[in-house]
């Protein structure tokens, strides 16, 4: 102690310069990802409180709560929400049930299970606009596309698959489960595959029906990873863009304007910045209170 | 109207220039020197050398009508001594890419390809320059020389806000009937000269078991697409945008004018076509499956390309049908170059000898008629060279009637007023364009979807 007194006044203590040494390590860093991250969050809430429209320069003006207050009359704003919990619930609920059906089909298969990992990958490394674009060109489009090929071949006549509203919500939902479903295939595969198979054992002794081993083993066993997946996947479909734009913008009409897209059209297609920043931090809002809630579920229940 | 130059063409000069340069250096400098006759522009009374030195960037879209002046640069420079460098940006991007730059005042286009209905925008927010100041300066401009009058009135107009010019512009269109006379004179039928007339024209010849379709408007979503059709259609009922102040959309002649769109659109159109903007259009037109269409007269470029039209020689045009109200409304369209207000006072004199040498009736037939490769403009801004021969000849086998009837256009079917030139634009198009869309797919009733657009609006213009 007497020692030790005086050595933090003069001399630094070993973990003191060793603190301070990791401080100026990480500093760099820290600041870098302060300036890359959090100050354009921060200019953006700032953004969200102003009155920016460039179509009418004249008004500009710090705005308060005014941008957030519009929200509560604007059809449009109430209609992207609607279709982003649609969008949302529907692509991770079809992700996680295709890709679980999936990853215990092909436990079964003794053979090829490396194969279609790899075939399983591809999708996710394509570049969502992309893929928004090879379902418009070659997918969906009438006439020559293959969705179309096939309906028209089994009788059920031609659509236009991206030009008709309730059809085009389905069209952008099929796509972004096309894409992500591998995502939850594989890490429920992985999962899959670390079970202990004394408990499977035990359940065929007991004469356990196929069923009730699932519900009453598999499921509760792999719970943690399909948490994790459902979180993973919310935070993907919420802020789902580019393959939206790059398939429908949007369209038809306002069809499948999720929030993300009406946020960008109001900033920079209607021009008004101060609306179009508010919209972003209330999906922003959404996004971290579903993440946050989520993160809670996982941890109370495991 | 993307028309490309033949690779073949490009390799053959490509390979003789080579050749040149090998074989016989001075003969070829000699020859680059004479293509470079730079004469036609040092007859004009201004100091084109006063800004040598300057570097200025404009952003242009990679269209052949930019191609064939972007080819024209190395003259410029020699002309001037200002470094110039075009930057292609695709349409779908240029306005986005200019404002960003034009609002953080970056100057980093000194000039670019403007939206005519964006200059309100830009004159609100104090973007770019008045250009009154430079065509009246005689150190600038020599106006015996420049001819800003030849320029077709109704793209001046376009380009100018309260009487005040702050584009110039550089290439232009009219929207014209473009149909099969093959088609037409096989069942009797005329070019039609009202709406009446296009639909019957287009019932008698619909064929849907032979996939062929009496008319194709544009009908993909956007203030270019299908707010390029719908604002003749409104003018043509009678419809205006405004009521004194206000912008009104929900009138009874724009409900007619838009179930009059969703109709025809439903029963003679190709079942795509809410999804076409004009390439498909031409596309469709050009493998034969669409008798007539109605859009830019440059689109001629397109369906008289032998590689892929299999429909040339049997093309005709005509105005604009009128409309119940006995209007025919073109569309109003150039792309024109603004002057960006954050330059230097320099920087601008560069910028503005670039436009005025860009817009010179000189460049405009060097891009046109005089221009080596198989992409002779169409949309050359000067009315003197609309009459010439030189650019009858060049059009020659764009179809019957093709300069007549957008000559006729020009003059008389253009309107300032055919979309509201308001600062809003850019909102009140998306506007209109979602709601017009919502209802071409049978989202919403006409009256509907135009209800609800006013509903928009008024909080828009509110703010």
């Amino acid at each position: 102690m007497a020692a030790a007194i005086p050595s933090s006044r003069g001399l630094p203590t070993l973990e003191s310069r060793e603190r301070r040494f990791a401080l100026s390590l990480l500093g760099p860093a820290l600041v870098l990802l302060l300036l890359t991250t959090s100050a354009p969050l921060i200019y953006l809430v700032w953004t969200s409180l102003q009155r920016i429209d460039l179509g009418m320069p004249w008004l500009t003006g710090f705005a308060g709560l005014g941008n957030y207050l519009k929200m509560g009359d604007d059809p449009r704003f109430w209609n992207s929400l609607l279709l982003t919990f649609i969008y949302t619930g529907s692509t991770v609920i079809l992700q996680v049930v295709v890709g679980l059906s999936l990853a215990l089909l092909v436990m079964q298969l003794p053979r090829g299970q490396a194969l279609l990992r790899i075939a399983a990958i591809l999708p996710i490394v394509l570049a969502p606009v992309v893929v928004g674009l090879f379902w418009r060109t070659l997918v969906l489009a009438p006439d020559f596309g293959i969705v179309d090929l096939v309906t028209r071949a089994l009788g059920l006549g031609s659509y236009n698959w991206l030009g008709d509203p309730q059809l085009a919500l389905i069209s952008v939902i099929a796509i972004h489960t096309w894409q992500w479903t591998p995502f939850a295939f594989l890490v429920l595969l992985a999962t899959l595959a670390t079970l202990p198979p004394d408990v499977y054992e035990a359940a065929r002794l007991d004469r356990a029906s196929a069923w009730r081993t699932f519900l009453h083993i598999t499921l509760p066993l792999i719970r943690p990873a399909v948490v994790m997946v459902v979180i993973m996947r919310l935070m993907t479909a919420l802020s789902a863009f580019a393959a939206i734009f790059a398939a429908t913008g949007g369209g038809p009409g306002s069809a499948t304007e999720i929030l993300n897209l009406y946020a960008y059209r109001t900033s920079f297609t209607e021009l008004n910045l101060g609306y179009g920043a508010s919209l972003a931090v209330v999906l922003l809002s959404i996004t971290l209170a579903i993440s946050w809630f989520m993160f809670r579920l996982r941890r109370a229940r495991t | 109207m993307s028309k490309h130059i033949h690779r073949r063409d490009v390799l053959r000069r490509a390979g003789a220039a080579g050749l040149a340069a090998t074989v016989a250096p001075g003969l070829f400098n000699a020859a680059s020197a004479q293509t470079a006759d730079l004469a036609p522009y040092q007859a004009a009374k201004v100091n084109w050398k006063q800004a040598e030195g300057e570097q200025i960037t404009v952003a242009v879209i990679p269209a052949s009508y930019f191609e064939n002046l972007i080819s024209l640069q190395p003259q410029f420079e020699a002309l001037t001594g200002i470094k110039l460098r075009f930057e292609k940006v695709p349409p779908g991007q240029i306005r986005q890419k200019a404002m960003l730059d034009l609002s953080s005042k970056t100057a980093t286009y000194a000039t670019h390809a403007a939206d005519p209905m964006y200059y309100a925008l830009y004159v609100a927010n104090k973007w770019v320059e008045p250009l009154d100041k430079y065509l009246g300066d005689t150190s600038l401009t020599d106006p015996a020389w420049f001819k800003y009058d030849d320029i077709i009135k109704a793209w001046r107009d376009a380009d100018s806000i309260d009487g005040k010019p702050y584009g110039i512009p550089y290439d232009g269109e009219v929207t014209l009937q473009v149909y099969r006379k093959d088609l037409y004179e096989a069942k009797s039928l005329k070019a039609a000269d009202t709406y009446d007339q296009l639909v019957a024209n287009a019932k008698a010849l619909t064929d849907a078991d032979a996939r062929i379709f009496g008319l194709a408007l544009r009908g993909f979503a956007g203030a270019g697409q299908n707010m390029y059709i719908y604002p003749s259609l409104l003018r043509g009922f009678g419809g205006s945008w405004m009521k004194g102040k206000d912008i009104v959309v929900n009138t009874p002649e724009a409900v007619s004018a838009l179930t009059w769109y969703v109709d025809v659109l439903g029963k003679y159109a190709p079942p795509a076509v809410r999804n076409w903007n004009w390439p498909d259009i031409a596309d469709a037109f050009s493998q034969g499956t669409v008798a007539t269409y109605i859009d830019a007269h440059s689109s001629a470029a397109v369906i008289n390309n032998p590689e892929k039209s299999k429909v040339v020689g049997k093309i005709a045009y005509a105005r604009w049908p009128k409309g119940p109200s006995g209007k025919r409304v073109s569309s109003l369209w150039n792309w024109g170059f603004p002057v960006n207000a954050a330059l230097s006072e320099r920087g601008k004199k560069a910028t503005w000898l670039f436009i005025a040498w860009a817009t010179s009736a000189e460049t405009q037939a060097r891009t046109s008629w005089k221009f080596a490769g198989p992409a002779k403009r169409s949309g050359i801004n000067r009315m003197s060279q609309w009459r010439s021969p030189e650019f009858a000849a060049a059009m020659k086998d764009a179809g019957d009637n093709f300069i007549p009837a957008a000559l006729e256009s020009l003059e008389h079917d253009t309107d300032v007023d055919w979309r509201p030139r308001v600062p809003q634009w850019p909102a009140i198009g998306d506007t209109m364009a979602t709601a017009i869309q919502s209802a071409l797919v049978g989202q919403k009733k006409p009256k509907e979807a135009l209800d609800e657009a006013q509903a928009r609006i008024q909080q828009i213009m509110k703010g």
